[in-house]
């Protein structure tokens, strides 16, 4: 009973419309008969690309993300002062919320034409960054969603390295183990689950972000959430059918994600007991 | 000899080590340019010739204020994220609580569902919207986008309410309550709200962040007619950067204060930060 409201709102907000665009990605429209014709339109050079293009600034920044994130995070966690410590959590807590327009917009500010780092390359390295580099493309967009993987990525690994007891660590040198030798084969397989979950996690975090790429490369640069915001908004003249298409697959692919997060983390869970 | 001794010696004090100062400075600097950046460039009277500003003026901030659509712009921001909260607290509360006492079982089911919405991309679930609502009543209102925005943000009330249901003891509560004679109503009113106040407000102000900031749902399903203020904050990056960054700076204002209120607010009672992929 005390269900019924919650579910009819996930209903007529979240399920019925995925069902019927999940159908309506078969449908033709006009003759209102199962095809197969929308998807077969995704071979189109613009969407795969569109594809290509998404899957590839996902991985990298999640990579990007993953490495270095890591790192700092074991920087941070092996800091002595807890209060520094918190500090740098909080930071990470805010920024990885810092997103969308206002964090595009600030990377313009930085690395636009006319930028304070453009400008300081120029002025005191004789360095010209443009037209070499531009924040408005795909190398600019790395820098972008970087920004907001690097500290969702310290968050999700710092819980882990507290569960690397230090008697362990002990144990393993009193053992003789070097330090190469403890994370090879302690270390680093206790981190795996955590570092697949942060991996999976950065990769859809990436893959579904809008705001942050309208705002930066908007026509430029073709990524799968852009064209399905083109179709809603029929600033291009497209059929809807494949924005549907377009959104199944992306569906498959974040679904694809959350599973292997889900797993990961239920590891993680088991590790921390 | 003697050397190794006084190296492992410094190492079980855990000293500060170079590589560590090196890459935390590296992170606090690329996390902080962009945000100081933006305050300065909404400051700056000229700053594109020269590395520092060539004067400082609240000149932007004025003409932020004056643009024809800075209030109503605020004020559909505000009803947007304040609606959104009231949906979600009638919606969510009951639910947590009925699963606690009464179907302690479907409590994974609920944690599945509550999931769910960020394995479906902001476009993709207003694309599903606008395809089945267009033409009915309910088609491209401002309704259909706080329903939207429910579902996007729900898990940001789920879970520090869940946690802080999880802390205490619904059921000996409920039980307590019932035999003294009060309905399950005024049990949840008087008991269990009062109980769980601090992962109440928690959710609020993490809805509140989320739905204010909120742009690809609000572009897409309502677009110009339902200015917020993310979507005239992105129509003036490409009029006029610097009042541009004076909305920035507003903007990103606004979320810190209710941020730092989370954080204080989750000092006292349970921490509640956010972990989980958030639309950006």
């Amino acid at each position: 009973m005390g269900f019924v409201p919650f579910l009819a709102v996930c209903l007529t907000f979240e399920f019925v419309p995925i069902f019927f665009l999940i159908r309506g990605s078969f449908l033709d429209k006009a003759t209102q008969s199962y095809t197969l014709a929308h998807y077969q339109a995704l071979a189109r050079t613009v969407y795969v690309n569109s594809f290509i293009n998404s899957i590839k600034i996902s991985s990298l920044t999640a990579i990007i993300g993953v490495v270095l994130g890591t790192l700092i995070g074991y920087a941070i966690f092996r800091l002595p002062k807890e209060g520094f410590k918190n500090a740098l959590i909080s930071l990470s807590d805010v920024t990885t919320n810092f997103a969308g327009a206002p964090l595009a917009f600030a990377f313009i500010i930085i690395l636009g034409i006319n930028g304070v780092i453009t400008q300081f390359l120029l002025k005191y390295f004789n360095y010209e960054l443009y037209p070499a580099f531009s924040i408005y493309s795909f190398s600019g967009l790395v820098l972008a969603y970087t920004y907001f993987q690097l500290p969702l990525m310290v968050l999700t690994i710092i819980p882990a390295f507290v569960g690397i007891k230090k008697e362990w660590q002990e144990s393993a040198e009193s053992l003789g183990a070097n330090k190469i030798q403890f994370w090879w084969h302690i270390g680093i397989p206790v981190l795996t689950p955590s570092l697949l979950a942060g991996l999976t996690l950065l990769f859809a975090n990436a893959y579904g972000a809008y705001a942050t790429a309208y705002t930066l490369v908007e026509s430029q640069l073709s990524l799968v959430t852009l064209q399905i915001g083109f179709m809603i908004a029929g600033e291009v003249r497209h059929d809807p059918g494949v924005g549907m298409a377009m959104s199944v697959l992306s569906l498959i692919i974040m679904g694809l994600s959350i599973v292997v997060y889900q797993i990961a983390t239920t590891r993680v869970r088991r590790w921390a007991k | 000899m003697t050397n190794r001794r006084t190296s492992t010696f410094k190492k079980a004090r855990t000293h500060l080590q170079l590589w560590q100062v090196v890459l935390i400075a590296l992170f606090i600097f690329y996390m902080l340019l962009p945000i100081f950046s933006t305050y300065i460039f909404s400051i700056a009277t000229r700053w594109d010739r020269t590395i520092l500003p060539e004067g400082i003026t609240s000149e932007f901030y004025q003409e932020a204020t004056k643009a024809s659509y800075f209030s109503s712009s605020l004020r559909n921001s505000l009803i947007l994220s304040l609606s959104t909260i009231l949906v979600s607290l009638v919606i969510i509360i009951p639910t947590v609580y009925w699963v606690n006492v009464r179907l302690p079982q479907a409590k994974s089911i609920l944690d599945i569902l509550m999931i769910l919405p960020f394995g479906i991309p902001t476009v993709v679930l207003a694309l599903a919207l606008v395809q089945v609502y267009n033409g009915t009543p309910l088609g491209r209102t401002p309704q259909l986008l706080i329903g939207a925005v429910f579902i996007y943000s729900m898990p940001f009330m789920y879970r520090p309410v869940s946690n802080a249901m999880r802390s205490i003891d619904a059921l000996t509560l409920t039980e307590a309550g019932q035999s003294l004679g009060a309905s399950t109503l005024q049990v949840m009113i008087q008991v269990i709200i009062p109980n769980i106040f601090s992962g109440i407000i928690s959710g609020s102000l993490l809805v509140f962040a989320t739905v204010f900031a909120e742009f690809t749902l609000t572009k897409l399903i309502l677009g110009a007619r339902f200015k917020t203020f993310p979507l005239l904050l992105v129509e003036y990056t490409r009029i006029n950067g610097n009042i541009a960054a004076a909305f920035s700076v507003i903007s990103f204002t606004i979320a810190w204060l209710i941020s730092l209120l989370i954080l204080w607010i989750g000092k006292k009672g349970q921490g509640s930060s956010t972990q989980a992929p958030t639309a950006h």
